[in-house]
């Protein structure tokens, strides 16, 4: 008689998903269906949002009270099914050897938990999760891959009743599905609600899963509301035109007409240009927007009482019924946001006066309640002032910053198209408050003058320009300190200057 | 009271002869030591044992019927102290702790113990913590099993074996007056399974039937000279023999396979399983270990018994011997009872299997190769399974591109413990870096990012003691941080009397959460005294100064300036000798499971509840994310920023947020950014809070603001 081989399940959690639970339904349905099962855990420090894994062996009905001998670790390729809670984790559990496919039937939902490496990087540092998926896939047997955790709270359940249901679905295991209904109902913990679960797990597993469709609506030409717009269309690409009719409407809304047709301006003199390519235009009115939009006092206090925030602010928040809500803002404006809304002069004056009195780092810690009349009431004060915002110091600089971008990447156009793309690109560094803007602004301006302005004064080889400034801009994000962006500068000051190189 | 309920399980603690009891391995453990007849339990929680714990605190009932007395003790010095009961009376006791640590801890009264000798059975049980999902430094308890002469068990996996290992366990330490330790890995632990019950037993002396007399004076079952002299003597050539006497007779190892063959294999009896697994893939084996390669599983790995050992390896080429972790302590005494027995044999072990690591399949996979390959034949199978495993690890690493983030464990949502790092980290931005000593517990999650905090851990309760040195050498003060767990179990005799006696300059963090909640919730002296909670609420605080310590400031971790401005008093104060900040704050873990259930029950009842959370303006948000880098809550993440201007992701506070506060004072503290509102929540708002609303919607409406958001229908 050949060996019989027991069937082998994995599962991968988060803490406190619900993954013990799920093994023990697992486990319970195997042992009423007639078999033996056995499962084991590694749960280590679980409890507290670590990854844990259970690992399940059943045997079908054996004869003459047969004692197996089952394992206790999964042993790589050997795995008939994993059921596996997040992106992240399942991939990792390829890695292991744990899916592979040859054997193991997947089920897995595409829902993210972003790890702090993934969450603290200071721009995007998520892992890609097309690649991921197309892993899976391409390493399982069969895969049933779908948000599972929407499903779960669609069907106002648990993610472990869902994976219950689509294992049940799938039929791999010798179990039918009323024992695992029963195992749900044998708990008799929220048995409504996971049966709920069980049942959508089931029907998706059975309905099968389509990748998922391409969300992003098929392109529509740009359409014109008003005559900026108009003219945005027929001075830039079609791509280009998307975006910088977005920014029309937001710096009209953030200003007002006068200031979207500078920036208008200020693309017009880049969309004449033949050296820049339709995706620089894109990311030159992406981000050309973005710094126009600077985030002042005034500005915070515009997007505070914007209309529908309330309303978006309770569907995010979960907040349901007739519950009422009451709504403190956290401000922390420093001398600096306070008193570069005055005009320059006067501005640079009480700076430099709050410097030597040493109270630069003070700030007023405001606690605004958006709810309260009152707290409405200055903000919408502050709004008002959006007048007088292009007599304020604020404006100044950044009105500075932006033209010697601007400079910066024109020049780098005669040069090289590549390179200027990733002059474009740089002013991403520049964004945020207080310390953030500080910290993005030195690394800017680092940036522009020890990695820019010499390749643009060909005192560095230029066939390392575009590369320069793109690992210039990766290093400055890097690290909060800045130091990686300081090796590269030091990296550079030791490449061969092109006078050297001719001499040679 | 503990983290997790086993009341449904304590249920098959009561099953009799011949029912089929079902759970895992350490409940399986908890039911072995009643049918065994103890007379008394205790120990100290730590993975992968502290279930034992828990469902003995929570089976106190049962015990008390059965008449068995518990001990929660401080640290596992005291649980293995408690044995003493042993040396001079006939009960049977048990112990449980975490392995390698606890068992260091556990040193002193283990070789005392050790020593005297028992006549009432004296069982350690002790969860091996090595290998994937340990939390601990990597060592062998056997160490200590080989230099204080205790017996150590290491059963198959399996529950039916672990079950007869506890039962004989305690007959074996009686019939060689020795105590025994019952060695449990992460997986053996947790392993479901099930075994045939027998009747719990009652001890003849127990808490029901109290001995009468003391025991009678007898100066040899002290631990001191000049008894400890013959103790030694008496281990050797009284203790052992008739314990492998035992062990023989009783036939606790066993000899599975054929009669004879060229090759065997002697394997500690945890890791039979996994070696099955390769044999039956080799061909050699099948999924009942019916193994066809002679085998000697070592359900005791210490002691050894030579003539056993001689038998096995006579007649056979080579023997493999799978041992997992170093020193090869088995593999040592193997050679040398070969050796000794003139028998040539060659042996292989480390050789062919890694000094150190985990003994995973793969592992044991790759050993077996190379035993079979060094003697002549191959495994063909299991070759093949090796290569392909190694070809798919490249062509997934090749897929990927770029490795995988790690996830490492961090502390939970809103935990207490979280913003005291919050505000080291923006003080080392302020004064420059201290040297941080830092500590076993949850708290040592301030090592991995975002904070990536500590210079050095050196045990439970060990921090400040391992600053000592530090604070008398450095410039700057040294700041230790500290539990209210490590505090109770050593801190505060190896640490705060150390450093008020030695007049130490030197900032201590006691974090007061009111549990050891690393290992599970489980109470300690300072935890409140609750319904079924066994803490006695005794004060840290009191605590501190009774021994001396004078600077003591008290702070809510949740106050992040507040807590600064605590930690910069400490390390600048004018004030020399020891200066501690306590940081208080509950476990959000139990907070958050008592309140939860209660905030529903009011609010499902129709009463005003208040609760409050955190949110984030995505408008507002830029995507730095310097919020996340000094916070890392879980619940503090990140999502796609539906602005087409900005592609980076925002951060977001998802809905599992319990409104800690955190948030938004580490966006007043470290002057971040305007993005963060607290949103107070009321459910069923009464008269009052209708009335405040609609005069304030009416006003904001009034200024233009707020047109589409109508008032709430009121409830009818």
């Amino acid at each position: 008689m050949a060996d019989p081989r027991p069937v082998r399940v994995l599962i991968a959690a988060l803490g406190g998903e619900g993954g013990g639970v799920l093994a023990s339904w697992i486990t319970n349905a195997a042992v009423a269906a007639g078999h033996v099962a056995q499962r084991t855990s590694i749960p280590g420090v679980a409890q507290r949002t670590g990854a844990t894994t259970y690992y399940l062996e059943i045997l079908t009905a054996l004869a003459n009270d047969a004692k197996p001998v089952l394992a206790l670790n999964p042993a790589p390729g050997e795995v008939d099914v994993m059921l596996s809670s997040e992106l992240l984790e399942t991939t990792r559990a390829v890695q292991a050897g744990s899916i592979t496919p040859t054997r193991t039937h997947l089920i897995a939902s595409t829902h993210r938990v972003f790890t702090v490496d993934e969450k603290s990087a200071m721009a995007d540092g998520r892992v890609d999760p097309a690649r991921m998926q197309e892993v899976l896939r391409k390493f399982s047997k069969s895969a049933v891959l779908a948000d599972l955790a929407a499903t779960a709270r669609d069907a106002g359940s648990h993610l472990n009743a869902v994976m219950l249901g689509a294992l049940s679905g799938i039929k791999v295991l010798p179990i039918a599905a009323d024992f695992f209904r029963a195992a749900i109902r044998a708990e008799g913990k929220a048995v409504d609600s996971n049966l709920r679960g069980f049942e959508a797990g089931y029907a998706l597993a059975v309905g099968g899963t389509q990748p998922q469709a391409d969300t992003k609506a098929m392109a529509q030409a740009p359409h014109a509301d008003n005559e900026l717009d108009a003219l945005a269309i027929s001075l830039l690409p079609r791509e280009a035109a998307e975006i910088a009719i977005e920014g029309i409407r937001r710096l009209t809304n953030y200003q007002d007409q006068r200031y979207a047709s500078l920036y208008l301006d200020r693309l017009e003199r880049f969309a004449k240009n033949k050296n820049a390519s339709a995706e620089l235009l894109r990311e030159l009115a992406r981000l050309l927007a973005v710094r126009m939009s600077f985030e002042d006092t005034i500005r915070v206090a515009q997007l505070k009482i914007r209309e529908g925030r309330i309303e978006r602010l309770r569907r995010e928040a979960g907040v349901e019924g007739e519950a009422l809500i009451r709504v403190s803002e956290f401000m922390k404006p420093g001398p600096e946001e306070i008193f570069s809304m005055l005009p320059p002069k006067l501005a640079r004056r009480t700076l430099a006066w709050i410097e030597r009195r040493g109270w630069s780092e003070r700030s007023v810690k405001m606690r605004v309640s958006t709810t309260g009349f009152f707290g409405f009431l200055r903000l919408r004060l502050l709004a008002g002032l959006r007048w007088w915002r292009l007599h304020t110091l604020r404006y100044e600089e950044e009105k500075v910053w932006t033209e010697r971008w601007l400079d910066l990447t024109e020049r780098a156009l005669s040069q090289s198209p590549e390179a200027a793309k990733a002059v474009v690109a740089s002013a991403a560094l520049v964004k945020g408050y207080g310390e953030t803007m500080k910290r993005g602004l030195k690394n800017w301006s680092l940036l522009a003058d020890f990695v820019i302005e010499p390749f643009l004064e060909g005192k560095l080889p230029r066939d390392h320009f575009a590369d320069a400034v793109t690992q210039g801009r990766i290093a400055a994000l890097k690290d909060p300190d800045g130091k990686p962006l300081g090796a590269l500068i030091e990296a550079l000051r030791a490449l061969p200057r092109p006078q050297q190189i001719a001499a040679e | 009271m503990a983290e997790v309920s086993f009341h449904s399980e304590i249920k098959s603690l009561t099953l009799g002869k011949g029912e089929v009891f079902r759970g895992e391995g350490i409940l399986g453990v908890t039911k072995a030591l009643l049918q065994s007849g103890v007379a008394y339990v205790g120990g100290y929680q730590g993975a992968p044992v502290s279930h034992l714990l828990d469902v003995l605190v929570q089976s106190e009932d049962l015990l008390s019927e059965l008449g068995v007395h518990l001990e929660t003790c401080t640290n596992e010095a005291a649980a293995a102290a408690m044995l003493g009961a042993s040396i001079n009376y006939p009960l049977r006791g048990a112990v449980t702790w975490k392995s390698i640590v606890g068992t260091n801890v556990a040193a002193d009264a283990l070789s005392n113990l050790a020593s005297a000798g028992v006549i009432g059975g004296a069982l350690i049980v002790v969860g091996e913590d090595y290998g994937e999902g340990a939390s601990v430094i990597q060592e062998r308890t056997h160490a200590f099993a080989l230099k204080s002469s205790l017996w150590l068990l290491d059963p198959r996996p399996e529950l039916p074996a672990i079950v007869h290992m506890v039962e004989k366990g305690f007959e074996l330490s009686e019939a060689s007056n020795t105590p025994v330790m019952l060695e449990l890995r992460i997986r053996a632990c947790h392993v479901y399974g099930s075994f045939e019950a027998k009747d719990n037993v009652a001890a003849k002396f127990s808490t029901n039937h109290r001995i009468p007399v003391p025991a009678t004076f007898e100066y040899d079952r002290l631990s001191h000279p000049p008894a400890t002299f013959a103790q030694e003597k008496h281990k050797t050539e009284q203790r052992l023999p008739q314990a492998q006497k035992f062990i023989l007779e009783n036939k606790l190892n066993e000899v599975l396979g054929p009669e004879s063959g060229d090759v065997g294999i002697i394997v500690q009896g945890g890791l039979f399983n996994v070696l099955n697994g390769r044999l039956a893939l080799a061909g050699l084996s099948d999924s009942f270990g019916n193994v066809k390669v002679p085998t000697l599983v070592l359900n005791v790995t210490y002691p050894l018994v030579p003539e056993q050992i001689a038998k096995f390896c006579a007649g056979k080429r080579s023997v493999l011997i799978v041992e997992e972790g170093n020193p090869e302590f088995i593999e040592q005494s193997v050679g040398q009872i070969l050796r000794k027995a003139d028998l040539n044999t060659k042996i292989f072990g480390k050789d062919v299997l890694p000094l150190a690591g985990e003994y995973t399949p793969l592992v044991i996979a790759r050993g077996l190769t190379k035993f079979f390959e060094a003697n002549g034949s191959t495994l063909p199978t299991l070759g093949e399974w090796i290569e392909q495993t190694d070809a798919h690890q490249k062509e997934v690493a090749s897929a990927l591109g770029s490795p995988l983030p790690p996830r490492p464990p961090t502390f939970c949502t809103g935990c207490p413990e979280r913003p005291v790092f919050s505000a080291m980290k923006l003080l080392k931005k302020e004064m420059g870096p201290v040297h941080v000593a830092a500590d076993i517990g949850c708290h040592a999650f301030g090592t991995f990012a975002p904070f990536s905090q500590g210079n050095s851990i050196l045990g439970y309760g060990m921090s400040l003691a391992s600053a000592a040195a530090v604070s008398g050498t450095q410039k700057k003060r040294p700041v230790s941080i500290m539990g209210d767990g490590g505090f109770w179990h050593n801190g505060l005799l190896t640490g705060v009397a150390g450093a008020t006696f030695n007049k130490t300059d030197s900032v201590l963090i006691v974090m007061n959460n009111g549990y050891s909640s690393a290992t599970g919730l489980q109470d300690i002296p300072s935890s409140a005294p609750e319904q079924d909670g066994r803490g006695n609420g005794l004060e840290i605080e009191t605590t501190l100064k009774s021994l001396g310590v004078s600077w003591v400031k008290r702070q809510r971790t949740y106050g992040v300036k507040g807590m600064m401005d605590a930690l910069r008093d400490a390390l600048t104060s004018k004030e020399q000798g020891l200066k501690v900040v306590i940081a208080d704050g509950e476990c959000q873990l139990a907070r958050q499971r008592r309140v939860k259930p209660a905030f529903a029950k009011l609010k499902n009842e129709g009463k005003r509840v208040e609760r409050t959370r955190f949110w984030i303006d995505p408008d507002v948000c830029t995507g730095d994310h310097s919020c996340i880098r000094l916070s890392g809550c879980p619940s503090l993440t990140i999502k796609p920023n539906e602005d087409p201007l900005r592609p980076d992701p925002i951060a977001h506070v998802n809905n599992d947020c319990v409104g800690c506060g955190l948030c938004g004072e580490v966006a007043h503290a470290a002057q971040l950014c305007p993005s963060f509102a607290e949103i107070k929540v009321i459910e069923n708002p009464n008269v009052f809070d209708r009335l405040r609303h609609r005069i304030a919607s009416a006003l904001i409406r009034l200024m233009g603001g707020n047109r589409a958001a109508p008032m709430p229908a009121p409830a009818e």
